[in-house]
């Protein structure tokens, strides 16, 4: 008799348990970052105290110049906003061309592999060089915004069209299978097996390629001709030896990226709920 | 021995790999809404005749033929119950029922119609919006019995698709797909290795041999329905067909 509650207890306190733990330990991860932001900045401080050097900015100055460059903006007059705007229309040009490119490419090499085998003594060295060693030739060969696209777009479009690429071997033989038996085209099967099968692998690329471009801002930016942008910004102050803008400069790169990063991950979870599941 | 009169589907094939042969001039034929039950022990080549059976790949020798036209997914409706779960994790349940008659460009009104009822038939009513993740694996084995029996199929092949689920389930399921057969006809070519599975299931059994793989019996099952386990008849042909297959 006694066994018998327990046995009828325990799936139902098994069942509270988890939820409760997920809330906890979301909150707790929001904590943890908190602390650690927080330290992280403090830390700072007592070591930019104890360096006391004009080259060292405290975190009180970076938010002065923040401040500063917000509301007021830099030497030319242009605030944080317009900079951050010229940024971000060039990445989102930049990687907007990666995508354009990456996918489709990605997926028809995946298709037909002896494409693949047959271009990858071009395709492969292509990759390791880094676009940091583009600019001479982006320097003289493009003007204006196509610098900026092109260096952006070189970071970005490797990472997504790898993950394109590597992706399509990688679908279900099975799941293309149950489309053949019913006598589906090679079309057919691409576009309602191979695509939705390899999404979560492009998205994942596209993360990748985001983060990518975005780190060639500053790279893009040194030879753009424009004043505008984050990465000129820190280009500018970088000659004026002003470390405080310079690192606000690179806080706000930093939290742009995490911004879209977040944003392309809450696309992900919504639209690929059925793997994020499995997966757990 | 293995032909039946105005026989809907023809089989006479042989299939060798290398220097392996699978099949040894295997002819049998199939009647229009017979449900029939290939019996053989594992690796006699019973997955290969299913393969062979869609047209995918061809045979080595001869042919296979619907309505006297070599079998082709393209001009034939055929639809296949895989063992393992074949649905796409991406779709819920009812755009996985649909997948066939998609691919077949069924009329939008017809389409609607069959997912009610099939739907209904296979109990799924309610679980149209779930995820393949969300739902357990006989619910899964249903979901892909509703897609084999939504379109209008000449065949339709089941290769061992309880094989993965628990013995209660696999039981209950039999019973389903029984009852759906009965009550939506059409020619199934179901491929077991046990023969309870085939006794309880089948009108007609053939019995494979090991490879290379001929036809070593084929029965008529005329049982009556439900079909009992216990049965006097149920007990002696599966004696027979123990024998026969030699199962150890």
């Amino acid at each position: 008799m006694q066994t018998s509650t327990v046995a009828a207890q325990a799936p139902s306190s098994e069942r509270l348990a988890p939820r409760r733990r997920q809330l906890s330990r979301r909150s707790r991860t929001w904590i943890t970052n908190l602390v650690v932001l927080a330290s992280c900045v403090a830390l700072w401080h007592v070591a930019a105290v104890a360096y006391d050097s004009p080259f060292i900015p405290r975190p009180h100055d970076v938010w002065l110049a923040l401040e500063r460059l917000t509301f007021q903006g830099d030497v030319n007059g242009h605030t944080m906003w317009a900079h951050t705007q010229a940024s971000l229309v060039r990445v989102l040009a930049g990687f907007a061309a990666a995508v354009v490119m990456g996918v489709p490419l990605g997926l028809l090499m995946g298709l037909y592999p002896a494409l693949y085998q047959g271009t990858r003594s071009l395709s492969e060295p292509l990759r390791f060089i880094p676009p940091l060693a583009w600019i001479p030739i982006a320097l003289v060969t493009l003007t204006g915004f196509s610098r900026y696209v092109f260096i952006i777009w070189l970071g970005a479009f490797f990472p997504i069209f790898i993950a394109t690429l590597v992706g399509v071997p990688r679908v279900e033989i099975l799941h293309k299978n149950v489309a053949m038996v019913h006598g589906a085209s090679k079309g057919w099967i691409v576009r309602k097996v191979v695509i939705p099968s390899i999404l979560p692998d492009i998205f994942g690329g596209m993360r990748v390629g985001l983060g990518v471009g975005w780190m060639c801002i500053v790279a893009a930016e040194m030879i753009g001709g424009d004043s505008l942008g984050l990465g000129k910004l820190i280009l500018k102050y970088a000659e004026m030896l002003r470390m405080s803008e310079i690192v606000a400069g690179m806080i706000v790169i930093g939290l742009l990226g995490l911004i879209m990063n977040e944003i392309l991950l809450v696309f992900e979870r919504r639209l690929f709920r059925w793997r994020w599941e499995v997966k757990l | 021995m293995s032909e039946v009169a105005n026989a809907k589907i023809k089989v006479n094939i042989s299939q060798r790999f290398d220097a392996l042969t699978v099949f040894q001039n295997l002819k049998y034929s199939v009647a229009e809404n017979e449900f029939l039950c290939i019996l053989g022990r594992s690796g006699c080549g019973k997955t290969t005749l299913a393969n062979l059976m869609t047209g995918l790949t061809k045979p080595t020798e001869g042919a296979i033929l619907i309505n006297d036209v070599p079998v082709d997914p393209k001009r034939h409706e055929l639809a296949f119950v895989f063992q393992e779960p074949s649905l796409w994790p991406w779709r819920n349940v009812r755009d996985n029922i649909r997948i066939g008659m998609e691919i077949k460009k069924v009329a939008p009104d017809v389409v609607e119609r069959r997912l009610a009822e099939m739907t209904e038939l296979v109990g799924l009513k309610g679980f149209e919006s779930f995820y393949p993740y969300q739902i357990s694996g006989g619910m899964k084995q249903r979901v892909a019995i509703a897609r084999a029996f939504s379109v209008d199929a000449d065949l339709i092949l089941m290769d061992e698709p309880f094989a993965a689920l628990d013995a209660q389930t696999r039981q209950k399921m039999q019973a389903e797909v029984l009852r759906i057969w009965e009550q939506r006809k059409h020619t199934v070519l179901f491929i077991t290795h046990s023969l309870e599975e085939a006794i309880y299931l089948a009108e007609r059994i053939i019995v494979l041999s090991d490879k290379p793989t001929t036809i070593k019996g084929d029965f008529v099952v005329d049982l009556p329905r439900p079909r009992d386990f216990a049965h006097p008849g149920f007990l002696a042909l599966r004696k027979k067909l123990s024998e026969l297959i030699g199962a150890d």
